[in-house]
């Protein structure tokens, strides 16, 4: 079989799920970079004894999991060609919002309605994208500055409050010696799998982002669609802004700052094309754990700080590189010649 | 079409019978312009920023300050570009001070030598420049680092395994603690530096690099912490195994855990010291007394004093206040991460929680003169001064002495 054309990658990948025989490329692409994980985790201990040991997993787990609910969301929205920079900002509401209404108390019944708040946001991020025809990259930044702004305003600039007791319990307790928020991502996972795989909705983004005109003629209503990725993404969002008030027990204006890039950068390096149309989000995953290893890794190194920003760029670089179509399709191609 | 000179004459006239009229009612100031003082923040959006502006506003609203301030806030960013352009503007509109937090040591000094030669008084708080007209006042000169140091290697009796949590890379303010910190350190060759980490001074940070940190030597003995220190004690709780001691600065969070008779069994000790956002409102009262003529006072360097809490020494305030030598809050009354060091009993009697939350005044109060004394900061190059020496006990001990010898 050749993959010649990119358009029909997504098509050809899934008439490979449904063959039943050959492995897709996003599930090769899964395989390696949870290969590459693992392998990370137990060449960890030459860096130091301690690592690659149960605690050290369960420490990434909890760490990755804020980045993969996130690039969850971005995935949907990289998958339908757009791309969410209104993250961080969304974070912050989600988490300024959760200590300011639901903070001390056992109100957890706010939080489905800060949600609600955060999918708004979405909701006007797609409109912009969508009707407005505003590029994504600008709108969700336009957006992302509104945001900021007006919790600047509500917090005066010092949040106020403590965790949701929901959220601390969620981020704080254990469950056999396992923290329960690495139940909640496991579960987590096999929904938006589910979601992104295996149902109608799912297969709508992947044709608008693998060639929106034709998506439109088989019948795809492209506007509400798309909208919906970005409304996902709002809300997977403003949930890590509340999870990571679990975490920290409070909230901080620029809670969410450091945490775009790696959205992008795990979505991507899961094998989905940064142009839409292609990938799963089991790769996403992969790819959200082993920026989080590497973390940590390049943390137990001791490096100077310099240092570390260029080892991670330099292995998001490499990892592309890799990740990149012609590479699979070269390793897929008995060479003739 | 328009007659200039009957509408200069009729606005003449206008303002001899207003100012006529208003001698006649008796309340009449003829210096009833209000001073133009700008706060110019460089970025905002953790509690040590906006405490810091809150207590600015607040002072600008109490009486007398309320009649004579107009007080406009800017907020410029991390970009140093930004505050240069900043300065700028305030200076066109004609600022009788600017209270700031500068974002580098050097890259404003030009726009700052301008502004002062047109008469603008440049007052820093907690961060600093060199250029020499402006007034800094800032506790950085107290030794932060060497003390704080020097603390955790008497917890530790000498030896042990530790990680330094710094600030924002490339930054005046962490380089001098650091250097203060690894002057101590660097005496104990039984003190091994297992992990070196940048926590941007914010909690959430400080929690997931020590999470990490821990990740690779769970057999960490201490810790150094600047500010968001807090995080790291909720990083060595999630990994559950101890507490150890540490240092870190003024979170509500780390003088509740030092004075918390669990988390002491547990193993945490240390001392609570840093950065005070109170500087802010002296280098404002500072201001206000040289513009209303109640001080003389040429530019210069002046230092704050450094707060200094060891677990023994934490009191809670009954009230909204520092009274009767209290130094933190009851848990929940401020977030975790409130900085505790918006108070000073002597120098800033004014303040309550509510300003420092919210920036308003306190009911009632008015505002109180300042000591007369100020205490000068010694010489530090790259950090208040140019081509200047340090003192020779420039890291010298101020507030703890070595128990354990080198």
């Amino acid at each position: 079989m050749s993959v010649s054309e990119p358009k029909g990658a997504a098509f050809q990948a899934s008439a490979d799920l449904r063959r039943g025989g050959g492995m897709s490329r996003e599930t090769t692409n899964a395989i390696i970079v949870f290969g590459l994980s693992i392998l990370l985790i137990l060449g960890s201990r030459f860096v130091s004894p301690a690592l690659g040991s149960w605690s050290q997993v369960l420490t990434v787990l909890m760490l990755a999991s804020f980045l993969i609910v996130l690039s969850f969301g971005q995935g949907l929205v990289i998958l339908v060609g757009g791309l969410d920079l209104s993250i961080p900002a969304v974070i912050t509401l989600g988490g300024v919002l959760a200590t300011g209404w639901a903070g001390g108390g056992g109100e957890w019944y706010v939080l489905p309605a800060i949600l609600a708040i955060c999918g708004l946001v979405g909701a006007f991020n797609g409109f912009g994208v969508t009707v407005l025809k505003i590029p994504p990259f600008i709108m969700t930044m336009a957006t992302s500055i509104i945001l900021a702004s007006a919790a600047l305003g509500y917090t005066s600039g010092t949040p106020r409050g403590a965790s949701p007791a929901a959220m601390t319990a969620l981020m704080k307790t254990t469950w056999i010696g396992i923290p329960v928020v690495v139940y909640f991502v496991v579960l987590f996972v096999l929904a938006g799998w589910l979601l992104q795989s295996r149902t109608v909705f799912g297969r709508k983004l992947y044709a608008i982002g693998a060639n929106d005109q034709a998506a439109r003629v088989a019948g795809v209503a492209i506007g509400p669609v798309t909208t919906q990725a970005y409304v996902v993404s709002a809300i997977c969002a403003g949930f890590v802004g509340m999870m990571l008030v679990g975490y920290a027990n409070g909230a901080t204006l620029r809670m969410g700052d450091n945490y775009l890039l790696p959205s992008i950068a795990a979505v991507v390096i899961g094998g989905s094309s940064i142009l839409g149309g292609r990938g799963s989000f089991i790769g996403t995953v992969g790819g959200a754990v082993l920026l989080t290893t590497l973390g940590t890794v390049i943390a137990a190194i001791g490096l100077e700080q310099g240092w570390r920003t260029v080892i991670e760029g330099g292995i998001i670089v490499a990892a592309l590189f890799f990740m990149r179509e012609e590479f699979f399709a070269r390793l897929r191609r008995p060479k003739r010649n | 079409m328009m007659n200039w000179k009957r509408i200069s004459r009729a606005t003449m006239l206008c303002t001899t019978a207003a100012v006529a009229l208003a001698g006649l009612v008796g309340s009449a100031h003829a210096e009833d312009k209000k001073f133009k003082i700008y706060l110019s923040l460089s970025y905002s959006g953790n509690a040590w920023q906006s405490e810091a502006a809150n207590i600015v506003k607040a002072l600008a609203a109490t009486p007398p300050y309320d009649k004579q301030v107009e007080l406009i806030e800017v907020i410029s960013g991390t970009d140093p570009q930004a505050q240069i352009s900043a300065y700028e503007s305030m200076i066109e509109a004609g600022a009788d001070g600017i209270v700031t937090f500068p974002i580098s040591s050097t890259a404003l000094n030009r726009v700052i030598k301008r502004g002062c030669e047109q008469g603008v008084k440049f007052f820093t708080y907690d961060a600093t420049v060199t250029e020499p007209c402006a007034y800094n006042v800032s506790y950085i000169t107290a030794g932060f680092g060497e003390n704080s140091a020097q603390a955790l290697v008497n917890e530790l009796g000498g030896k042990g395994k530790i990680f330094l949590s710094r600030g924002v890379p490339g930054n005046s303010v962490d380089k001098r603690h650091t250097d203060g910190a690894m002057h101590i350190f660097k005496q104990y060759p039984g003190i091994e530096i297992a992990a070196e980490y940048y926590s941007y001074w914010d909690d959430r940070t400080t929690q997931q690099e020590t999470a990490k940190a821990l990740a690779a030597h769970p057999d960490v003995d201490g810790i150094w912490a600047q500010a968001g220190e807090y995080g790291a004690i909720q990083a060595l709780q999630d990994a559950g195994t101890k507490l150890v001691p540490m240092t870190g600065e003024n979170s509500n969070g780390l003088r509740l855990a030092l004075a918390n008779p669990d988390m002491q069994a547990k193993g945490l000790k240390g001392v609570s010291a840093g950065s005070p956002p109170a500087q802010s409102g002296y280098a404002f009262k500072l201001l206000m007394e040289i513009l209303t003529g109640k001080r003389t006072l040429e530019a210069t360097n002046i230092e704050y004093p450094l707060p200094w809490v060891p677990a023994a020494s934490v009191k809670l305030c009954e009230g909204e206040t520092f009274e009767n030598g209290c130094n933190a809050f009851p848990d929940g009354k401020v977030p975790s991460s409130f900085v505790t060091e918006v108070f000073n009993p002597e120098l800033l009697p004014e303040l309550s929680l509510l300003s420092a939350l919210e920036g308003k005044p306190t009911p009632g109060a008015t505002i109180q003169p300042l000591p007369a004394e100020i205490v000068k900061a010694p010489n530090e190059p790259g950090i208040n001064c140019q081509n200047c020496e340090p003192p020779a006990d420039l890291y010298k001990l101020t507030k703890i002495q070595p128990t354990v010898s080198p």
